[in-house]
């Protein structure tokens, strides 16, 4: 009986041992591809925010009309944004080489569910992007639309056109990632046609009379004078 | 659209028409010679304005009173009132009418505004190049019937002054062509240190000199606007201006509710003009008259357009409310201070100090510039801002007592003028000038 008991031990312990001898090479190798992409992040951050504080990125950034992105990035530089983007992508990169370097099934098939979904992350962020962007961009439309128009509630507007547009980006990068996309689906109906229904109710309910006032004064403009002609203002 | 050669014209009507291979007949048709038929003309008329028959015979008549014997051809889009104009009596016996198609091209893509009328003066430009004329002369405001003698008035300039660029001066009512009057021309005058009334016309002489190098810039890629940059090439150039008194021009009645469009037409390339010429305009410092001709005129009749200033007051404080965190990317932090002080007062006490609107403008084309934010959006929020100026100055000029807008416009000037240091520190360290 004892032997039984001592025989179970020493296989215990050996196993324990001999998975814990083939994990640990993997650990170091983890730790070590950690600290080896650490310091090639930093490297390569510094070299990238070199280069582009020489190029003065930020400046042209502004000029290339995507002054926007310096209100999203850290201290308000874009160029740390991408500098700091690189060093965590290196980081993350050297965190897969080394989850890679366990010999086990479940590391592997990891480490490629991670590359096969790296695409569908870019896709989605590139969609959050341009969804934010275009959000901004019309919004402040609207904004400065309605105010020169003299609309009271110039700003209620900017702001649901805006969260529109964002809501939408955001479920389409859900959608993109393949998370729970039904549900995303059936929020994102309701959301929105909450927003629309809100907005035209607010706007219909409140301001019918203006809105009815300048209908009536836009198609007798229409009728009478199409266009303002800006030779007359010279 | 339609030439008229008038008299003076070395070929004979049988030599004209045997070149054409036309027959001629008894009773005078329009015919449709190419350019390269027609040769060469010394004066090329370009009418991008609604013009009747009587006005036109008129126009012709008045250019044919131009001391030395030119070939003067007219253009004009409006085929049928045109051939019937030079067919009458005023002009038959001294004009041969022909229509020219190709000449007044019609812009390529359908554009509106500024840059839709830019294309036209550049193809008048064109066509006085293909006719190889001395000078060119552009009318686009509408015409009443005492102002045919108009392009006489702009040419005249052009051959005995030998004059580079022929600028009209209008006699005008107080609230008419006030974005000229409030921004354009005191900045141009401020810029390139000239006093130029009306430097955007739009009704130009142009010598073959100034549009050769307008037509240049163009096939060089340097996107010059027509209407915009006529005058700051000429004044960079260094070019013989003159300014000539042309009475009262017609205004249609002004809507005030829709300029958002028409500062973003207008001052969009104003200031990509002000960007490309920054390095003479830093050096010029203080302005000086330019030669002006013709007896200065009246407004031919009362003012009668009536400003609504509460509107005007309500929609600079609307535009306070709401576009603080747009003009606080353009504006310093002192003259948002005291846009939210202008917004605290009544209609009565409304008044924006010169100085300020001078400090906004000259930041708004810093910020053009610098493209802080969509330069359409930026142009358009400068709306409320603009509003709240007219609000002001009519303000001025309706008190009692008030003085004469000439002289309140004077004083505007002489405002963006002293305020020309700002920009020029704001324009060389827009980061590090900030007050």
């Amino acid at each position: 009986m004892w032997d039984h008991v001592k025989q179970a031990l020493v296989d215990s312990t050996t196993r324990f041992l001999t998975r814990l001898a083939n994990f640990l090479p993997g650990l170091a190798a983890l730790i070590v591809a950690l600290l080896l992409s650490a310091v090639l992040a930093w490297i390569l951050a510094a070299i990238v925010r070199r280069i582009l504080m020489s190029l003065h990125f930020d400046e042209r950034l502004g000029s290339w009309g995507f002054s926007s992105l310096a209100e999203w990035s850290p201290m308000k530089s874009p160029t740390r944004l991408i500098s700091r983007s690189i060093a965590a992508l290196v980081i993350l990169s050297g965190f897969l080489i080394g989850v890679a370097a366990f010999d086990f099934e479940w590391t592997y098939l990891f480490v490629q569910k991670i590359f096969a979904y790296i695409p569908d992350i870019l896709a989605a962020l590139l969609v959050l992007f341009v969804g934010n962007v275009l959000a901004r961009f019309l919004g402040r439309s609207v904004l400065i639309g309605a105010v020169n128009l003299n609309l009271q509630y110039a700003r209620f507007l900017s702001v649901g056109v805006k969260w529109i547009v964002i809501v939408l980006a955001f479920a389409m990068a859900l959608e993109h990632l393949r998370i729970a996309p039904g549900i995303v689906e059936l929020a994102f109906g309701i959301l929105f046609g909450g927003i629309v229904l809100t907005l035209a109710l607010s706007i219909g309910l409140s301001s019918k009379d203006l809105i009815a006032k300048s209908l009536e004064r836009d198609v007798k403009k229409a009728s009478t004078e199409p266009v303002e002609d800006p030779l007359r203002h010279l | 659209m339609l030439v008229s050669v008038r008299e003076g014209d070395p070929r004979s009507l049988e030599e004209t028409t045997r070149d054409l291979n036309v027959e001629a007949e008894p009773t005078p048709q329009p015919m449709n010679p190419t350019a390269e038929q027609i040769g060469s003309a010394d004066l090329v008329v370009g009418i991008l304005t609604e013009l009747d028959s009587n006005a036109l015979a008129k126009m012709c008549d008045a250019l044919s009173t131009l001391p030395s014997p030119l070939r003067i051809a007219v253009l004009h889009d409006d085929q049928q009132k045109a051939a019937a104009s030079v067919n009458s009596e005023t002009t038959q016996e001294r004009a041969f009418v022909f229509h020219v198609p190709s000449l007044l091209a019609k812009p390529s893509v359908p554009t509106t505004g500024i840059v839709g009328m830019s294309e036209t003066y550049q193809s008048v430009f064109a066509a006085a190049e293909k006719l190889q004329a001395q000078g060119c002369c552009i009318i686009a405001s509408k015409l009443e019937m005492a102002t045919p003698p108009w392009a006489w008035r702009i040419a005249q300039p052009l051959f005995e002054s030998q004059a580079d660029l022929v600028l009209p001066h209008y006699a005008r009512h107080k609230f008419e062509g006030l974005l000229n009057a409030s921004i354009i021309a005191p900045m141009m005058r401020a810029l390139y240190g000239k006093r130029i009334n009306n430097p955007m016309g739009p009704d130009f002489g142009v010598s073959q000199r100034l549009f050769q190098k307008m037509l240049a810039a163009k096939v060089g890629g340097n996107h010059l606007n027509a209407l915009a940059s006529l005058t700051p090439t000429a004044l960079c150039q260094n070019l013989q201006i003159i300014e000539v008194h042309f009475g009262t021009r017609s205004y249609p009645p002004t809507d005030w509710s829709n300029m958002s469009s028409v500062l973003a037409d207008v001052l969009a390339p104003v200031f990509v003009d002000m960007e490309r010429n920054a390095p003479f305009w830093q050096r010029t410092r203080t302005s000086v008259p330019v030669r002006v001709m013709g007896e200065p005129h009246s407004p031919s009749d009362q003012d009668s357009a009536v400003m609504d200033e509460r509107t005007m007051v309500e929609s600079f404080q609307l535009g306070n409310r709401e576009l603080q965190e747009i003009w606080s990317l353009v504006l310093p932090p002192s003259s948002l201070f005291e846009l939210r002080k202008l917004s605290r007062l009544s209609i009565e006490q409304f008044r924006m100090p010169d100085e300020l609107w001078v400090r906004i403008v000259y930041d708004f084309a810093l910020a053009h510039r610098l493209r802080t934010i969509s330069r359409d959006h930026l142009l358009r929020s400068m709306t409320p801002l603009y509003l709240g100026w007219v609000a002001s100055y009519a303000r001025d000029l309706t008190l009692a007592g008030a003085m004469s807008p000439e002289r309140r416009l004077e004083r505007l000037s002489l405002a963006y003028e002293a305020g020309k240091s700002y920009l020029v520190s704001r324009w060389r360290w827009p980061d590090r000038f900030n007050p």
